[in-house]
C-alpha cells in the first residue's frame, strides 16, 4: 500500500508534463537536426525535398572527415587516462580510506568543483598554460628548461590537460557506487582460499565493479565527444572538434551543414552507447 | 616483499595519486582566485604586482560593455525558475514512476536522455525548432524550456534514489489509520522526501546556473553569465574576469553549503514530528 495506486490513472496525469517537457525540448529538436540535415532548396522551410547532397559536401572534405576520427581520438585519450586515475581515486575513496569522516571530506573535495561552472573552470587553466605561465615558471624555476615552452596553451596538450579535470569525476564517481556495494565477504572467502591480493582483484573486485567503470567511460566519452566549450577556451581559433564545427556552420548561418555534422555526433555517440550497454546491462545497477 | 609492505604500499601510491589530483584539480581556480586580487597593473599571470580589490572594484562600476550585473540577473532568475520547476516535475514523475503505470519503463528512459543528450545538439535543434516555426529566441522561452531538460532529470534521479530509500511503513501506517492518499502523502511522505526535493532543487539551481552549451543557442540577445564571461574572454582576457569567475564560484559553493545545511534542518525536524 502506498500513497499512490498500482496502475492508477493519476499517475499519467503526474507523469505527463514532465514526459511532455523532455518529448519538446528533447527528442523533437534532435530529430528536427536529423530531418534538416537532409533538406535540399535554398529557403528554409517544410517544404524542402529531401536530398543527400549536404552529406556528399560534408564526406568531400578530407578536413571534415579527418575530424569525426580526431574528435574519437580525443575521446579515447581523455577516456584512457580518466579511467585509470578514476579507478585508483575511487579505490583509494571506497576501499583504503578507513575513517568515514576522512572519506566524506575527501570524496566532497573531489565533487564540489562539479557544482561550479565548467567555463570558469576552462578559463581558470589559462594562467597556468600560457607562455608566461605557471607551468613555464615552474619548469624554469627548477630548471628544467631554459626559454618557455609553448605546447601548452592553443594545443591539444592544454585541452587535454582541462578536460582531465573536469572529468575524472565522471569516471571515478560510478566506481565509488560500484566498489562500497562489493561485500567484504567475498574478499575474505578468496583470501581464505588462498588467493593473493593481486588475484582477488582482478578475477572478484574489478568484475563487480566493470558497470561502474563503463557507465563511468560512456559519461566521460559523450561529454568529450560533445566539448567545445573547452575546446575553444583553451585552444583558441587553432583548435577544433566535432562540436565546434557544428557551432561554426551554425554561426555563418548554414544550419544544413550544421545539422549534417550534428548527426554524425549522434551517430558517434550512439555507436559508443550501444557498444558500452553490450558490455554491460545498465538496467541492473540498482539491484 | 611481505604482503604487508606490499599492501601498505598499494596504500601510499594510489594516495599518493588521489591528492595529486585533487591538488591538480583546485589549483586553477584557487590560483585563479589568487590572482584575482591581483594591483591595478597586475597582468593575467603571475607576478601580482601588489594586493587589491581594484579588480572587483572594475566588476561593480563596470562600463555597459563589460558589465555583468544584468547578466548575473537573468541566470539568477533563470536557475532559480529551474530550480523551482525541477523539484515540483520530479517530484510528480517519480510519485507517477511508483504507480508502475504502464509504459514507466520508457518514461524513465525519455527522462534519462535529458542526461544523455549533449547540450550542443539540444540547444542546436531548439534553435533550428524556433527557425523553422519563426519563433523568437529567448531567456524565457527557449532558454527556459532547454534548460529545464537538463536539470529536470538530475531531480528526478535524487528523488527515486530518496523514494527507494524511506520507510514505506510510515505512510502504510498513515492510511490504515484512516488517512486519504493525499492526506497521507501531504502529511507523511511529503516531509520525509523533503530533504530530497531540496537536493533536487540545488541540483535545478546550479546546473541552469553554471549552463553554457545549451544557452549559447537558446538564449537570443539577452546572455546569461556563462556566456557574457566567454563572450568578455573572446574580447581580452583581463583579470576583472577572474574577479567574477572567483566570485560566482563562491557563489556556488555557499549555494551548496546552504542547501546542504536546509537538508540537515529539515531532516532534524521530520524526524521529531513524524515520530
Amino acid at each position: 500500500m502506498s500513497t499512490i495506486r498500482e496502475r492508477s490513472p493519476a499517475a499519467y496525469l503526474l507523469a505527463l508534463p514532465a514526459a511532455l517537457w523532455m518529448t519538446a525540448a528533447v527528442v523533437v529538436p534532435s530529430m528536427l537536426i536529423l530531418w534538416v540535415s537532409f533538406w535540399g532548396g535554398r529557403r528554409f522551410t517544410w517544404e524542402n525535398h529531401l536530398v543527400l547532397d549536404n552529406y556528399a559536401r560534408f564526406f568531400r572534405n578530407e578536413t571534415y572527415v579527418g575530424l569525426i576520427g580526431e574528435t574519437a581520438l580525443q575521446a579515447a585519450k581523455i577516456m584512457a587516462i580518466t579511467g585509470v586515475l578514476g579507478y585508483c581515486i575511487a579505490y583509494f575513496l571506497a576501499v583504503m580510506v578507513t575513517r568515514n569522516s576522512v572519506r566524506l571530506t575527501l570524496f566532497l573535495i573531489l565533487v564540489i568543483p562539479f557544482w561550479t561552472s565548467a567555463v570558469i573552470r576552462s578559463i581558470a587553466w589559462i594562467p597556468f598554460l600560457g607562455v608566461n605561465g605557471v607551468i613555464n615558471q615552474a619548469l624554469m624555476f627548477l630548471g628544467l628548461t631554459d626559454a618557455p615552452v609553448e605546447i601548452f596553451l592553443y594545443s591539444r596538450t592544454g585541452i587535454s590537460m582541462a578536460q582531465v579535470s573536469l572529468y575524472t569525476l565522471l569516471a571515478a564517481g560510478p566506481v565509488v557506487y560500484m566498489l562500497r556495494n562489493v561485500p567484504n565477504q567475498l574478499r575474505e572467502a578468496a583470501m581464505c582460499l588462498k588467493a593473493p591480493p593481486i588475484v582477488v582483484f582482478w578475477r572478484i573486485v574489478f568484475p563487480l565493479t566493470l558497470p561502474g567503470v563503463i557507465i563511468g567511460q560512456v559519461l566521460v566519452f559523450l561529454n568529450v565527444m560533445a566539448d567545445f566549450a573547452t575546446v575553444a577556451a583553451i585552444g583558441g581559433n587553432k583548435q577544433a572538434l566535432l562540436g565546434n564545427l557544428v557551432l561554426l556552420f551554425y554561426d555563418s548561418g548554414q544550419l544544413r551543414y550544421a545539422a549534417v555534422v550534428g548527426v554524425m555526433l549522434m551517430l558517434s555517440m550512439l555507436v559508443g552507447v550501444v557498444v558500452a550497454l553490450r558490455v554491460v546491462d545498465i538496467r541492473r545497477l540498482g539491484e | 616483499m611481505h604482503w604487508q609492505t606490499r599492501a601498505r604500499l598499494t596504500k601510499w601510491i594510489l594516495g599518493a595519486v588521489t591528492i595529486g589530483f585533487l591538488a591538480y584539480q583546485w589549483l586553477p581556480i584557487l590560483t585563479l582566485s589568487v590572482l584575482s586580487f591581483s594591483g591595478p597593473d597586475g597582468g593575467t599571470t603571475f607576478p601580482m604586482n601588489s594586493v587589491s580589490l581594484h579588480w572587483y572594484r572594475e566588476l561593480l562600476f563596470a562600463s555597459a560593455l563589460s558589465d555583468f550585473k544584468p547578466p548575473i540577473g537573468r541566470s539568477l532568475a533563470l536557475a532559480l525558475a529551474c530550480s523551482v520547476t525541477t523539484a515540483v516535475l520530479a517530484l510528480a514523475a517519480v510519485q507517477a514512476m511508483r504507480a508502475r503505470f504502464r509504459g514507466y519503463n520508457i518514461f524513465f528512459y525519455l527522462i534519462l536522455l535529458g542526461i544523455m543528450a549533449p547540450g550542443l545538439l539540444v540547444g542546436f535543434g531548439v534553435a533550428i525548432v524556433a527557425r523553422i516555426m519563426d519563433w523568437q529566441l529567448s531567456l524565457w522561452t527557449s532558454a527556459y524550456l532547454v534548460h529545464v531538460a537538463w536539470t529536470l532529470p538530475f531531480g528526478f534521479l535524487t528523488l527515486l534514489a530518496v523514494f527507494n530509500r524511506f520507510d514505506r511503513k510510515l505512510e502504510e501506517a498513515a492510511l490504515t489509520l484512516g488517512a486519504n492518499r493525499w492526506t497521507a502523502f501531504r502529511r507523511v511522505t511529503f516531509p520525509l522526501v523533503l530533504p530530497g526535493i531540496i537536493g533536487a532543487a540545488l541540483f535545478g539551481f546550479t546546473l541552469s546556473y553554471d549552463e553554457f552549451a545549451r544557452s549559447l543557442f537558446t538564449t537570443g540577445i539577452n546572455l546569461t553569465l556563462p556566456l557574457s564571461v566567454l563572450a568578455q574572454f573572446d574580447r581580452q582576457l583581463t583579470p576583472t574576469l577572474y574577479a567574477i569567475g572567483t566570485a560566482t564560484t563562491f557563489f556556488s559553493l555557499l549555494a551548496v553549503g546552504c542547501s546542504a545545511m536546509l537538508i540537515l534542518l529539515v531532516r532534524r525536524l521530520t524526524r521529531g514530528s513524524v515520530r
